[in-house]
């Protein structure tokens, strides 16, 4: 096997190998289980470096192991998913020091990280797929490996929570397996290609083609949390923090969000979603949902379940850029599953700071915290203005390109369904920032740990602070080369090309 | 001396978030002087060379030009003058948090003054904006608290409307840069949304009437750094705002800019009005500031109406704009002596009667003569509607309905996937 075969193995392995053997060891080895969570997670962000170079350069990275009689387990790289593996892999290293801080003392931590790094490699699996079935297999790899994170805690409400993700997950599974299976019945291949592999069938199964359209989006919906397939998101928010910056973030929705832009552009391809007219509902159904998200978000007083409202409302921008059709709104859609898991994942990491140090889960104790905790709520007020779109952050530039990209294609009520969007974002973020900074502290905090000169432990604290700046920085260098946004032009320019 | 005046020009922004930064500013005497000496030497220099930062944000650019040039320099004075009213650093964590945002606003301000793209002067604006909700609410009383809420209000409305502005001209032109999108937005076939958009975006961020009313509250409650500040910073940069984005001495609107004007003649009116009648001499400024803006907008409406008026004056409104910031500081100042040493009289301080409060007195009378009609009229009709709108209208059981929705489909995901899937088999099958 040769370094272009073996590149894309040997990045999923690294999560797998640090997952599997941090399972052998005990509660006690807090170092060999730290050494091989980092080791793996700068492993693993080395490689995707590498790749990375090699992709802009034009190199061919292909992984090819046969599965079934016409069907390979194929792992490639291409532009489209970099995106994806530069965003998990990164965000897997500072959430592994995180995690690594968060649960420091609490029991089953090998557990916990051996389900940790699976999930990832799950992740990576998903990004680097290079034909549908291969999807399919990490996608429930990943419903697996996330099913005892949610419930980690053991509670009767993490069990609940988990066994609700469980039926949307394997449902919406189902539906991707029976989809899949229909379309290889139709078409012979699964293998992505560029403007999809559909194209032959338009005149002969029109119908067929639309109704496996609509197994796939359904059976992805569930991760993306699309209205009205999200209903396990909000619960699952009572697993430990990172492992909700694991679902908001890094893997879980984005898996689902992915699998809708991989079936538009890789399997349908745009013009033949456009052939069969299922763009414009699919369009209609993520404005429902970024409206219906951000409503709800509007009267929850548990943080985290406002946060993960709003998660079900700004994953589907994703899918809006992607549903529009034109070439500006789909770079806005794509550089969104950047922006989005830097945004999200920061507000997560404040929320899960504010419970492990003070005991603050709700938005009505945040009162004066900002002054207890300033660096945490200075990165919060980040990642919550990057979310309602102030420029100069990273949600402003997928703002942007989304309004923009919906004017070039002649579809002027996905503006108002931004301005929309952008007012209650703005409506449930803005009076927490106001009562974070402005209102009078309480006495006492609810449950106060201390943790010397410093607001909290620095493995809490730096995370948040690094994805805050990265929120900063991929809005203001959103121009700069090899920027989130330039790399999704880069992925458009190669789909909508002459 | 390119390269000078080019890291000139990044620092007269950037050099006030950096020193933002509390670490930083603690270790510094007299950070927000330093802040500003960037733009003090820029002012020194005789030709700046505009620089291109393609790399920054949609691709940006900053530059100084004549009229630029003027409105730093207000700026500088306004800015120099405001910090010397600043509390003295120490450990008080509610001045420290206020330096912060001192420093925020400027870095907007100038930012935005050197900006020659839209989509720079619409973040350094935004910034600007953020930053000065946080100096009008920082230690402020209820009112303060209440002006900064109008305010944040406007500026998002505001905000809104501009990307929307903002759209509508990146799909005329690919370049954003001021001039580029005059010229792309004159020849574009309908310029007048284009045009209104602005003048409305641009009215909520400088407190043009009518929507005016977060102006007394701050210069009443305000403190003396924040209410010297309100003239040069909001305001002027409001005004800046239309004159740079409209494409003003190069379209031809009548009926638009006959409206402007009777809107303009209405604000003074007002002001005058509103302000003889209930004098209060810590809003003066508020109505000076008022009456200024309204004939403001009237010479905007001669130029929206007539572009040659325009082409011929084009000057003179960044003119004008320089000397309300500094008349308001003026004025402000001679307030700030006037009571700090009890010159004030007695006599024109009217309490009671606020004007400010008219949004407020006006929606009460809507329900007391709601109420009147529906009591005197239609008794009946008038508690069932009560009745059913009420009910309507409680918030609370509307949640508890979704959440009972939410809980049914988690419940049923299974059974209703299935039967959903039988249904597109069905209509697969009956397809074929």
């Amino acid at each position: 096997m040769n370094w272009d075969a073996g590149l894309p193995l040997l990045i999923v392995a690294t999560s797998l190998f640090s997952g599997l053997m941090i399972f052998f060891l005990s509660e006690k080895h807090v170092v060999a289980r730290t050494t091989l969570n980092l080791g793996g997670a700068v492993f693993k962000l080395v490689l995707v470096g590498v790749m990375i170079w090699g992709v802009f350069h034009g190199h061919h990275y292909e992984a090819r192991l046969p599965l079934l009689p016409g069907l390979d387990l194929l792992l490639r790289a291409d532009a489209e998913s970099m995106l994806f593996v530069v965003l998990s892999s990164g965000l897997w290293l500072v959430t592994t020091i995180y995690a690594i801080g968060y649960l420091e003392g609490s029991p089953h931590r090998s557990r916990f990280f051996g389900f940790f790094s699976l999930c990832v490699t799950a992740t990576v699996g998903v990004a680097l797929a290079g034909n549908l079935i291969t999807f399919v297999l990490f996608y429930e790899l990943l419903t697996l490996s996330t099913y005892p994170l949610i419930v980690h805690r053991e509670t009767e409400v993490a069990r609940r929570a988990g066994r609700t993700y469980l039926i949307y997950t394997i449902t919406g599974g189902a539906l991707l397996l029976v989809g899949t299976v229909w379309l290889y019945s139709m078409t012979g291949t699964l293998e992505f290609a560029h403007r999809g592999f559909v194209a032959g069938l338009l005149d002969t199964h029109r119908v067929s083609l639309i109704v496996v359209f609509v197994l796939l989006v359904a059976g992805l919906g569930v991760k993306a949390a699309l209205v009205p397939l999200h209903g396990w998101l909000p619960q699952a928010m009572v697993a430990p923090a990172p492992v909700s910056a694991l679902l908001h973030a890094v893997a879980v929705v984005k898996a689902g969000a992915f699998g809708i832009v991989r079936v538009v552009d890789d399997v349908y391809g745009v013009e033949a979603t456009t052939k069969l007219g299922v763009s414009g509902p699919l369009a209609a159904l993520a404005a429902v949902t970024i409206i219906y998200g951000s409503l709800r978000a509007l009267f929850q007083d548990d943080l985290k379940r406002r946060l993960a409202f709003s998660t079900v409302s700004q994953v589907s921008y994703i899918v809006l850029g992607i549903a529009i059709i034109g070439p500006i709104a789909t770079t806005g859609g794509l550089v969104h599953l950047v922006h989005q898991g830097v945004m999200k994942i920061t507000l997560f990491f404040c929320a899960g700071n504010l419970a492990e140090t003070l005991g603050i889960h709700k938005v009505s104790e945040m009162n004066g915290v900002g002054r207890r905790m300033p660096w945490t709520m200075a990165a919060f007020t980040i990642g919550a203005l990057g979310m309602i779109g102030v420029p100069p952050l990273a949600g402003f530039v997928t703002k942007w390109y989304l309004g923009v990209g919906a004017l070039d294609a002649g579809q002027e009520w996905v503006v108002y369904i931004l301005a929309g969007s952008s007012l209650l974002n703005a409506g449930y973020f803005l009076p927490v920032l106001y009562a974070v900074w402005f209102k009078p502290a309480p006495d006492s905090w609810p449950d106060e740990r201390s943790f010397g000169r410093f607001e909290t432990s620095w493995a809490l604290l730096a995370p948040p602070v690094v994805t805050a700046l990265l929120t900063l920085a991929v809005g203001l260098l959103a121009s700069a080369p090899f920027s989130p946004l330039q790399w999704a032009r880069f992925i458009t320019t190669l789909e909508y090309m002459p | 001396m390119n390269e000078i005046t080019s890291a000139l020009l990044l620092l007269t922004p950037l050099l006030p978030v950096v020193l933002a930064f509390p670490p930083l500013r603690s270790r510094i005497s007299h950070p927000c002087y330093i802040a500003l000496l960037p733009a003090i030497v820029l002012l020194l220099v005789p030709s700046v060379v505009p620089i291109e930062l393609p790399w920054l944000l949609l691709g940006s650019g900053l530059g100084v030009d004549g009229a630029s040039r003027w409105l730093l320099a207000m700026s500088v004075v306004i800015w120099t003058a405001a910090a010397t009213l600043l509390p003295k650093p120490g450990n008080h964590a509610a001045d420290n948090r206020f330096t912060v945002f001192f420093l925020l606003t400027m870095a907007g301000n100038l930012g935005a003054i050197v900006a020659t793209d839209m989509v720079g002067f619409f973040s350094f604006s935004a910034l600007m904006g953020y930053g000065f909700y946080g100096l009008l609410v920082s230690g402020g009383d209820k009112t303060a608290r209440r002006a900064g809420r109008i305010y944040i209000s406007f500026m998002i409305a505001a905000d809104l409307l501009l990307f929307e502005v903002l759209l509508i001209a990146a799909s005329t032109t690919s370049e954003m840069a001021f001039e580029s999108v005059r010229l792309a937005v004159s020849g574009s076939a309908s310029p007048g949304l284009y045009v209104s958009l602005v003048l409305a975006g641009f009215a909520l961020k400088a407190g043009v009437w009518p929507f005016h009313s977060w102006l007394p509250l701050a210069f009443r409650s305000a403190r003396p750094a924040v209410a010297l500040l309100v003239g040069g910073v909001p305001i002027a940069m409001g005004l800046l705002g239309m004159v740079r984005w409209l494409p003003l001495g190069e379209i031809t609107l009548p009926g638009m800019g006959l409206i402007i004007r009777i809107l303009g003649a209405a604000a003074i009116i007002y002001a005058i009005v509103a302000g003889v009648k209930r004098s209060q001499l810590k809003l003066l400024p508020a109505y000076t500031a008022m009456i200024a803006t309204g004939f403001f907008s009237i010479a905007l409406g001669a130029g929206l109406a007539d572009p040659a008026v325009w082409n011929q004056y084009g000057n003179i409104p960044y003119f004008f704009i320089v000397s309300l910031g500094f008349g308001m500081v003026i004025v402000v100042a001679a307030i700030c002596w006037l009571q700090t040493d009890h010159h004030a009289p007695a006599a024109i301080v009217k309490q009671e009667d606020d004007p400010s409060l008219w949004i407020e007195r006006c929606a009460g009378a809507v329900v007391r003569w709601g109420g009147k009609l529906g009591c005197e009229t239609l008794p009946r009709l008038r508690s069932a509607w009560l009745a059913k709108a009420g009910s309507l209208l409680q918030v609370c059981a509307w949640r508890k309905a979704v959440d009972a929705a939410e809980y049914s489909l988690q419940r049923w995901i299974l059974a209703i996937t299935l039967f959903l899937l039988l249904g597109l088999v069905t209509v697969f099958l009956a397809a074929m």
